[in-house]
Parts: structure tokens; C-alpha cells; sequence
């Protein structure tokens, strides 16, 4: 697989006309790897995410995967470019069954129905629990179970490039840790990962290249090696203590 | 004696099959997209209108009438999505409503004004003849409008349960932003669900008009039939809404046999007002139900 990366330069975008949250952002999330952008509450982590999602309009900047300006494009558009978005807490449909649920990940595949089918058979290969748990409704499995089934169905259109946001809240130790690793496995398959977190000492394990924000602005940057220190006097900066 | 029970409860199912479509466009269209239409009842009058100009100027069977009338009240339901509800649908729901209001008093004028407030039948071929069988008398009339409802709701009920669209649909209700996620374009599919509510108004249009005689201001009686069904039901259920449209459709019929006319409305609506007092939450906590 070979992945686009994702860049962001110049990037202003918020919900409130005047009130950008993100001030100038340049940020290149690099073909094949994991780059994690941390930082406290409210540095613009989570807008960052939805404006390269395409939920958000930018108002200022751009945002390029390759060479195709993806800015202004609707979010359901980022899909068929290869964009595949993990996004915070639940995001499954309760009432419909775990197939039914991976199926709608390939809606914009829905054209070709044998591709369609094809690709949510090649999820369920790929997770087969799932394939045991099809016929029930999401909203009945547990936390861990239904972020295994968001993720199966952001991979059904085979994304080369991945969105996360703060994947592992909510679940216990030992499922967070399972999704990092599936992360890790997405990574080795050659996909562009954007990985947002709260969990800094996680998402730093992971991570080729990190960013990170402070008032919706770049604050500091560098490989994996130059966050592998004190973790802890990082965070505490965040906190102002 | 059990001839004349089989033959009201018969009448009402039958009755309450038509009901049934009459309410479930509304509850459709308020379940998944929380949009209170109470402007559905005018596209039921404009139904019923289609019935009675395709029947008068050209002799069109109200069986086909029926049929004609989806896909010309689901392009005008889109229409009007893309028209009226797109540009109040960030607003307060308040104005929503009072946009909706405003096209159904605007609706049943332009009605008024095409056809008077005269009331009118549609009398097919079939109008006055009766199915008996065992002693029960069954018009046809009801027979064919109550088997088109039947089918109607059947549609719909296969369509959002084995179509992908229609699971789209009952994801879209249940989480938007999820839907948004996966690619969903919301406002497209929203026209379409619009589209779809409206087309079942038209459509329960036509079945109402085979059996009742109706004029553009009928359309408030058959607004409030449409709420009873949707407040008994719940939002966005077909086989509820059937259920609760069957339930309206008997105790109408039972009324019907055991009191003078005047009074059946009267009972419907304490029945109303009874189950909205019991359901203290009203329409606002059926809005977040799912399909």
C-alpha cells in the first residue's frame, strides 16, 4: 500500500465565525507513519482532526492529501479520497446489528455491491470475534467490543490514510492496549496515520513524529526519541504545575 | 351476533391499515429527522386531490392513482426539502414548526381556492360492491385501500430493514454524526427520507379518498388521526405504527356500532389526550427514539 501523507499549513478553522481555534497550523502527518499531535484541553487537537475529516471548513490554509487540495470538501468526499476517521468515544449504531454497522462503513462503495460485499468479508476474515458477534446489535457489546467494530468499519473502504481520535477512552488498560497495537498493524500495512491523544505516554510509543499544540498554535515538534524523556514534566507543563 | 363483531373488527382493521399510512410518513419523517411536519396532513388532502382529478378528467383507477402517486409526491417531498426545510432546519425547532404550519395553512388555501371547500367522493367501478364471505360483508372499496396500505407499509418496513439506503437511514436516526462518518451525505439522504414521508402521505391520500369523502379542509381531521397514530406507536417504527393504526382503525369501529357518530371523534380524541397524558414526555422524548 502506498499511502499519500496529509499536510496542513497555514490552518485556521472553528466553530464560531471571528474565533478560529486553530490559529496557523502546520502539521504533515508523512506517508506510511504515525504522527501524534498532543496537547492540553482545548489546544485544537480534536478541530484539527475534524477539519482534516472535513466536518470543519478551514478558514484560512490548507489541507492537502498528496497533491489534492482537500479543504473544502465535504466530509463524505474525504471517504471516497481514502480518508478513514476514528473519532472519539462511541460511534456505533446501537440498534443495528455488528454487520449491519461494518456494512455502513462501505456506503461509499455502495455502487458496486460485489466490492462491497467482498471488502466486508475481507473485515470479517481480518477480525473474525466479529464475525461470531454479526448478528448482534452493537449497542449490546461491550466498550472495547464496539470500538473493534468502528474500527472494522472505517477499514471496509480500505483507507490509506487514518484520522484517530483518542482511541483508547473509555476502555480498560488491556483493550486500550489491543488498539494501539491494531494502530501499530495498520502502520505496518503502510497507512497514513493522524493520531490525536489525551494518552501521551501510549500515543508517544507509537509515534514516528509528534506534534504538539498549545492555544491552537505549534508549540513544539521532533521525533519519537525527543519525547521519550520526562513525560511527566511535559504533561505537567500542560497543566501549569 | 359474531357476524356483526367479525364484521366491525374487519371494518376496523381495515380502517386502521389506511390510518396506518396516514400516520407513518409523520412518523418517519419525525423519528428520523425529528422534523414535526404537521403540514403532512395537506400533502394527504393533496392525495386525495390526484385521486379525484386523475379519476374525473381521466378515468384513472384510484388502484393506479395510488401507484402514481409515490413517485410525484416523493419528488415534491424533496422539493419542499429542498426549499422550506433546509433553510430553518438550524434553527429553533419553534420556527421549523411554524414554517411547517405555514405551508400546511398555505397548502389547504391554494386548495380551496382550486376546489372549493365542496366535499368530494371518488367513485370507482368497485365503490358499492361488497365481498361477503361467512355472513361478513366486506366493501371492496376498504378490501383494496386496506390491501394497498398493507403493501405500502410492507415496502417500507423491507426497505429500511434489507436495503442498504434504508439501513442508512435507520443509522442516520439513530446517529447522525456516526452516519456523517462513514460517508453519509446527510442532507441527500434526508431528502430522500422527506421524500419518502411525503410520498406516503400522497398516497395515504388516495387510499383515504376511496373511502371517505373529503375536502381540502378534511385535511385537520386526518392530521389529528395521523398524530393519534404516531403518539400511540412511538416515531419511526413500522410495525408499530401498523399496530397503533389498526388500534385506532377498531376503536373507531367499535364506537361507530355502539354510539352515534358525533361521538367517535369525541372518544379518538379523549383517547389523545389520555395517552398524551400518560406519556407526560410527549413528542420530545419520542424524537430520540431510533428506528
Amino acid at each position: 500500500m502506498t499511502a499519500p501523507s496529509l499536510a496542513m499549513s497555514g490552518l485556521f478553522a472553528g466553530y464560531v465565525p471571528g474565533h478560529p481555534i486553530l490559529r496557523g497550523v502546520d502539521l504533515t502527518a508523512q506517508s506510511g507513519r504515525i504522527t501524534v499531535v498532543l496537547g492540553p484541553n482545548g489546544a485544537g487537537k480534536s478541530t484539527l482532526l475534524k477539519t482534516a475529516a472535513g466536518f470543519l471548513v478551514p478558514l484560512r490554509g490548507s489541507v492537502m492529501l498528496g497533491d489534492t487540495d482537500i479543504g473544502h470538501l465535504p466530509a463524505h468526499r474525504h471517504i471516497a479520497l481514502g480518508i478513514g476517521l476514528l473519532p472519539q468515544g462511541r460511534s456505533t449504531f446501537p440498534d443495528l446489528s455488528v454487520y449491519e454497522n461494518i456494512e455502513l462503513g462501505g456506503w461509499s462503495m455502495r455502487s458496486d455491491r460485489k466490492r462491497l460485499a467482498a471488502a466486508v468479508e475481507a473485515v470479517l476474515t481480518r477480525y473474525p470475534h466479529l464475525r461470531e458477534l454479526r448478528h448482534r446489535a452493537a449497542g449490546s457489546l461491550s466498550g472495547g467490543q464496539q470500538r473493534a467494530v468502528e474500527i472494522a468499519r472505517m477499514l471496509v473502504p480500505d483507507p490509506t490514510v487514518l484520522l484517530v481520535d483518542e482511541p483508547s477512552v473509555g476502555l480498560s488498560p488491556i483493550v486500550a492496549r489491543q488498539v494501539y497495537q491494531e494502530l501499530r498493524a495498520l502502520k505496518a500495512e503502510g497507512r497514513t496515520i493522524l493520531l490525536v491523544d489525551q494518552d501521551v505516554r501510549a500515543a508517544i510509543a507509537i509515534a514516528d513524529y509528534v506534534y504538539v499544540l498549545g492555544s491552537g498554535r505549534n508549540d513544539v515538534e521532533g521525533d519519537r526519541s525527543a519525547f521519550e524523556g520526562d513525560l511527566g514534566a511535559m504533561v505537567r507543563g500542560w497543566l501549569g504545575v | 351476533m359474531i357476524t356483526h363483531v367479525l364484521s366491525i373488527v374487519a371494518d376496523g382493521v381495515l380502517l386502521g391499515l389506511i390510518y396506518a399510512i396516514t400516520g407513518l410518513g409523520l412518523s418517519l419523517v419525525l423519528g428520523v429527522m425529528g422534523i414535526v411536519n404537521v403540514a403532512h396532513s395537506a400533502f394527504v388532502m393533496l392525495g386525495s386531490f390526484l385521486a379525484f382529478e386523475l379519476f374525473r378528467r381521466f378515468g384513472v383507477d384510484p388502484v393506479l392513482a395510488f401507484v402514481l402517486a409515490l413517485p410525484v409526491f416523493f419528488v415534491l417531498g424533496t422539493v419542499v426539502y429542498r426549499v422550506v426545510i433546509t433553510r430553518v432546519q438550524s434553527a429553533a425547532q419553534t420556527q421549523g414548526l411554524v414554517a411547517m404550519f405555514g405551508l400546511m395553512v398555505l397548502i389547504e388555501n391554494l386548495g380551496t381556492i382550486v376546489w372549493t371547500t365542496d366535499t368530494r367522493v371518488v367513485t370507482a367501478a368497485y365503490t358499492n360492491t361488497s365481498l361477503e364471505v361467512g355472513g361478513v360483508v366486506l366493501p371492496y372499496v376498504r378490501l383494496i385501500a386496506g390491501g394497498l396500505a398493507l403493501l405500502l407499509i410492507g415496502a417500507f418496513w423491507a426497505f429500511l430493514r434489507f436495503t442498504l439506503t434504508g439501513r442508512a437511514i435507520r443509522a442516520m436516526a439513530q446517529n447522525p454524526e456516526a452516519a456523517r462518518i462513514v460517508g453519509v451525505d446527510i442532507q441527500r439522504l434526508s431528502a430522500v427520507m422527506f421524500g419518502l414521508g411525503i410520498a406516503c402521505a400522497g398516497a395515504a391520500g388516495v387510499a383515504l379518498a376511496m373511502v371517505f369523502p373529503f375536502s381540502p379542509n378534511t385535511q385537520v381531521v386526518w392530521l389529528a388521526w395521523a398524530f393519534l397514530v404516531v403518539i400511540l406507536g412511538g416515531l419511526g417504527n413500522v410495525a408499530n405504527t401498523l399496530f397503533a393504526g389498526v388500534a385506532v382503525g377498531l376503536i373507531q369501529a367499535v364506537c361507530t356500532a355502539v354510539m352515534p357518530f358525533d361521538y367517535v371523534y369525541l372518544v379518538l380524541y379523549v383517547l389523545l389526550a389520555v395517552i398524551l397524558t400518560v406519556r407526560r414526555e410527549g413528542l420530545s422524548s419520542a424524537v430520540r427514539r431510533t428506528i
